[in-house]
């Protein structure tokens, strides 16, 4: 079996999967019928404001695993309709951003600085869809980016990583995000470890479950589901509603200018904004490749280059700020070219990056038989390995959707302003009970219920103490992988306590790890989701 | 209303806390609450004990906590009023009350049964058997979902009851009648 082989079969996996339907004697396979709902649906949810990729994913988990079960014809369907709605979402945020000046996303909100005033101006179907190219574009190029490296990046870790260096450079991926993400180190460093203790309680290797305080409860640990969904997105309604709670009114529908002249994305405008797209194409790919680093900060990063280069080259055009379409450029690309690029480190590493990466980790494990990390990329040539088969299926979904982005992403992007009118104070409740309800078709008790309620109250604390929740999930994804690592490389190295150390790479990447933390000690970084 | 606890001093608060929270952990509920210590000795055989993951988890909330002191000028750091926590307390209230409707207005509705009629009906039994089945999903969500709405809007209307009767009977619609093996809260537990 050659690289091409997996590649070709990667691709059949997901046209010639179980057949949904047949059109004009072609059959049309579930997974793409399933990237396709799922990008639909991210287009609506990144539209409307109050909802998020993650979240939709999140309460689709459990639907979707009903639906497909645990059987391996299960995965590529319900990661498809994962990794749409995560493009979806992507695209969608900029739509009301640019028509009613309310970002659909967080990381949208510089996309209104120039996307808003062009609607003012009567320009908004050209800003959405220069937002689409730009978006789009962005994506793509992120995508290449992951499928060209991902597979290298593993094969490196395969042949050079062992026990200890693969315990150090969970330790590095953990201070890395604990240091980059949120008001301060320290405020990382404690979500970290707060994520930490509650995956190992109910958990160990001794027949007691440690910290468990001898109850029937607390014995079997935290469910993924309930620590998870519960302070990323439980937490986040909590909050929201609370803001509601205080403004005491509803959200007023805005009202859309009326537009006027012309409306058509011409050469002479690609053209034009092409460069910005690249800059930030590159910018949102770097960002979006480093773990625990979001979307939101890499929007920030392209916009302020996209506005430093067209001040200089370009002094008597409209600024920055006033309405300019490389505003918006500068923008989309970056915060879309994240989306690709964060599933570097899972793919290649095993690491999440952000909270949709997290959640297609879930999807991974609750359906097995595909283990995101360097294990996956295992060229065999007498057998055919599975794993690498999903993961070119995986590839061949996300340019499958990229396609749906450039054919349809457009039209659809802009019928979804009208999610803008959804009022919050409808929305949010029932959120909040459609995510607690997903939580208990999954566990079947109640007090599954209580501990999501428990970990919603602990996100909207940390939230509310300017700490972010992300450094808490993924230390509670990784913690278990952290200590089974450890102790096989505490027992492969004959019991030597230092292993971290006296192995070069090791000691390198705790080095590194050190040296991020001390460097993030200097200065608070940016709040990054 | 007391404004919240800003900046340097909220953020004074949570770092000694975390020290605090990181110490009994470490010197009394890690040791106390785990079936090995940090390192475990079997026959010459040296291995990593249960207690060494969660006390190493304690130590970084303690050097979190530390790390915070020096930083505890930042800007832009939150904090927590009582404005915030008066809201926590009547949303957790506000869900107890949902879950409690939830959680026994399906077995009340089938002890109400039995009083007027001959049989004797289990709610165990019935619990994935319509009606009854949705009972308490369907008062306990809109319990839920119209006290919220009422909540935030600071009246009770028509309209939010009517919006949370939507949103439960969609909720059902889209968990409970395509799949079999799904159980709506709180036919789980019963």
């Amino acid at each position: 079996m050659g690289v091409g082989d997996y590649i070709w079969m990667g691709i059949l996996a997901v046209f010639q999967g179980p057949e949904a339907f047949s059109l004009f004697g072609i059959g049309i396979s579930i997974t793409v019928l399933m990237v396709l709902a799922g990008f639909l649906l991210g287009i609506i949810v990144g539209a409307t404001p109050g909802l998020a990729g993650p979240m939709a994913m999140a309460i689709s988990l459990p639907i979707l695993i009903s639906a497909f079960g645990f059987s391996p014809d299960a995965l590529l369907p319900v990661m498809g309709f994962l990794i749409g709605v995560m493009k979806g979402a992507t695209v969608g945020g900029a739509v009301p951003a640019i028509l009613f000046n309310t970002p659909g996303t967080p990381d949208a909100y510089m996309t209104t600085l120039d996307g808003y005033p062009m609607t003012r101006a009567g320009q908004a179907r050209k800003a959405l869809k220069l937002a689409h190219v730009s978006s789009a574009s962005g994506d793509t190029f992120s995508d290449i980016v992951l499928i060209l490296c991902a597979p290298f990046l593993a094969v490196l870790v395969e042949a050079y990583l062992d026990l200890p260096e693969k315990t150090a450079l969970l330790i590095l991926s953990l201070a890395f995000i604990s240091s980059v993400i949120g008001g301060s180190v320290g405020k990382g460093l404690i979500s970290m470890g707060l994520g930490l203790l509650a995956v190992y309680i109910g958990t160990g290797e001794e027949f007691y479950p440690r910290l468990s305080f001898g109850t029937q409860a607390l014995a079997q640990g935290f469910p993924v589901a309930t620590a998870v969904l519960g302070v990323l997105i439980l937490g986040e309604v909590f909050r929201a509603l609370e803001d509601l709670w205080h403004e005491r009114r509803a959200t007023a529908a805005a009202a859309e200018p009326a537009q006027t002249g012309d409306q058509h994305l011409h050469w002479a405008d690609i053209r034009r904004i092409a460069p910005y797209i690249a800059r930030s194409a590159v910018i949102g790919t770097v960002i979006g490749a480093l773990p625990g680093i979001g979307s939101t900060l890499a929007a920030t990063l392209g916009y302020s280059s996209g506005a430093r280069r067209h001040a200089r080259k370009r002094p008597q055009a409209v600024q920055f700020g006033e309405g300019a379409p490389e505003g918006i450029a500068a923008t989309e690309a970056a915060n879309s070219s994240v989306s690709g690029a964060n599933l570097i480190p899972v793919l290649s590493l095993g690491i999440p990056g952000n909270a949709a990466a997290v959640f297609l980790i879930l999807a991974a494990e609750s359906i097995g038989g595909f283990n995101p990390g360097p294990g996956v990329f295992k060229f065999t040539a007498e057998t055919v390995n599975p794993e690498l088969v999903a993961a070119f299926g995986l590839f061949t979904m996300m340019m499958l959707a990229n396609a749906m982005n450039w054919t349809i992403g457009g039209a659809f992007m802009r019928m979804a302003g009208v999610m803008v009118r959804v009022p919050k104070p409808i929305l949010l409740p029932a959120v909040l009970l459609l995510t607690l309800t997903a939580i208990y078709v999954q566990e079947g008790r109640m007090l599954a219920i209580w501990f999501a309620i428990g970990f919603g109250v602990l996100g909207y604390l940390m939230r509310r103490v300017g700490m972010s929740p992300l450094p808490f999930v993924i230390a509670f994804i990784l913690g278990g992988k952290l200590e089974d690592t450890a102790r096989q490389a505490f027992a492969a190295t004959g019991g030597d306590a230092w292993f971290l150390f006296t192995h070069p790479i090791a000691a390198l990447f705790m080095a590194l790890a050190v040296l991020f933390v001390a460097l993030s000690l200097r200065k608070p970084s940016e709040a990054q989701r | 209303m007391r404004p919240p606890e800003t900046g340097s001093r909220a953020n004074l608060y949570l770092a000694l806390g975390a020290i605090g929270v990181a110490l009994v952990l470490a010197l009394v509920w890690v040791p106390l609450d785990s079936g090995s210590g940090l390192i475990v000795k079997v026959r010459r055989q040296v291995t990593i004990g249960d207690a060494l993951a969660p006390t190493l988890a304690a130590g970084m909330i303690a050097i979190g906590g530390l790390l915070l002191l020096f930083q505890r000028g930042a800007e832009g750091q939150g904090g927590l009023s009582r404005a915030n926590l008066a809201f926590l307390l009547r949303f957790l209230l506000l869900c107890a009350a949902g879950f409690a409707i939830m959680r026994w207005a399906g077995p009340l509705a089938v002890a109400g049964a039995n009083l007027v009629s001959d049989e004797t009906l289990s709610y165990r039994t019935l619990r994935d058997t319509a009606p009854w089945k949705y009972i308490g999903f369907f008062l306990g969500g809109t319990f839920l979902i119209a006290g919220m709405i009422v909540q935030i809007e600071g009246r009770l209307s028509r309209r939010a009851v009517v919006i949370a009767v939507l949103a439960v009977a969609a909720l059902i619609a889209l968990y409970d009648l395509p799949f079999d093996d799904l159980l709506l809260p709180p036919n789980g537990d019963v």
